[in-house]
């Protein structure tokens, strides 16, 4: 018997231990999935809705006041670039005084907050659509919020991870590139990233800083 | 998911769920977070069934997404785990017989930072080669053999004598 042998035989008997119960079964791994991807398209509809307000929100300055002269369909294009302006104007009010998200709600901390996700694909456009990392779902105090995405910055593939740590919880070491930043509600937003194995470049290593600065005053 | 999709599923985790919560549960030492990880992983893969192809592949998928949960899970602000030389007395029972053989590893591998215990874990009870254990984690062939040889030089300095069989492989 080799050692290699001698090694499996041991793992295969430390591994051998009679389990206690499975705390979980196929039920509930499809309801945890579905309530997931339930509360995904809520947060995609919900930036979705957000934009159209804003949307609404220019055309509205844009359109013609009762009583006043009509815009004709040709006219349009000339009042096009004032609407456009206007909804700009808009939607540069909206960036300028976002309100913080804060502490997540939830009894349990959410690994994958939707709603943090929605703000970091604000952010950080190029995350959208990326799958999401594999997380526990043990329960954390329900103020952190986290973000643990699988995602490619051009040919360069990793873990990009958002953690935000409410007022009075002080963030750890990160192994990793890694930016940490105060937040607008009085937390702690800490963004890191890390290449598929030891040695690989990290995605957006280059973008974290500034990722972590966008951040704070929406969080 | 339509129902094939989900029949497909459901026959995969319950041919699986037992192995990769054995699997869990090397890599952390704990039950209760070995079902987390393992659900965790269970939950990834339902949600992205419909992309995996290559259904040849979905052991590795899940071995995949089971490190990179746990390692990951280590390095989190709120368990990060933390690893010593010094090793408490009592802390590592003798190994007598194989109830406290299992024990002993278990508690050895704890000690072992989290990527060298993946590797060990995918090596020795997964019975993955270099490559594919290099594979399972996205890292070289060289770093496999390196983090081998790290892993089980932490897991005797801890164990010291009581398991004689650990010898660095590869």
């Amino acid at each position: 018997m080799t050692d290699d042998d001698r090694l499996a035989a041991l793992f295969s008997q430390a591994a051998a231990e009679t389990p206690p119960p499975p705390r979980f079964d196929h039920d509930r791994v499809v309801a945890t999935s579905r309530r997931i991807t339930a509360r995904r398209r809520s947060a995609v509809l919900g930036g979705a809705m957000a934009l159209l307000v804003v949307t609404g929100v220019g055309v509205a300055v844009g359109l013609p006041r009762p009583g006043g002269d009509a815009v004709s369909s040709a006219a349009a294009p000339a009042a096009a670039p004032e609407a456009a302006a206007e909804a700009g104007a808009a939607a540069d009010a909206v960036r300028a005084a976002p309100v913080p998200l804060g502490p997540g709600t939830t009894e349990c901390a959410q690994r994958q907050d939707p709603q943090l996700r929605a703000v970091l694909e604000e952010v950080l456009p190029e995350v959208a659509g990326a799958v999401e990392a594999a997380v526990t779902t043990d329960c954390r105090p329900g103020g952190e919020r986290g973000v643990s995405l699988e995602v490619s910055d051009g040919g360069t593939a990793g873990l990009l991870t958002v953690e935000y740590l409410p007022p009075g919880e002080p963030a750890g070491p990160t192994s990793g590139p890694s930016a940490v930043a105060a937040t607008a509600s009085g937390g702690t937003v800490v963004v890191g990233s890390r290449g598929e194995g030891p040695g690989t470049p990290a995605p957006f290593a280059d973008r974290l800083d500034a990722t972590a600065a966008d951040l704070a005053p929406r969080l | 998911m339509d129902e094939s999709a989900e029949a497909a599923f459901e026959a995969y985790f319950r041919a699986r769920r037992d192995a990769v919560r054995r699997t869990a549960y090397l890599l952390c030492g704990d039950w209760h977070r070995a079902d987390d990880h393992a659900q965790a992983a269970f939950v990834a893969l339902h949600r992205h069934w419909r992309r995996i192809r290559d259904t040849a592949a979905l052991d590795a998928w899940m071995r995949r997404t089971l490190v990179r949960s746990v390692v990951d899970e280590s390095r989190r602000p709120w368990r990060r785990e933390r690893f010593t030389d010094v090793v408490e007395a009592g802390a590592v029972a003798s190994a007598t017989d194989g109830v406290a053989t299992r024990h002993v590893l278990v508690d050895g591998l704890r000690s072992v930072p989290p990527r060298q215990r993946a590797v060990l874990v995918l090596r020795y009870l997964e019975g993955l080669d270099v490559a594919g254990t290099a594979a399972a984690l996205g890292c070289s062939e060289g770093t496999v053999k390196s983090q081998t040889s790290h892993g089980l030089a932490a897991l005797r300095a801890v164990l010291g004598d009581t398991l004689d069989d650990l010898r660095p492989a590869g």
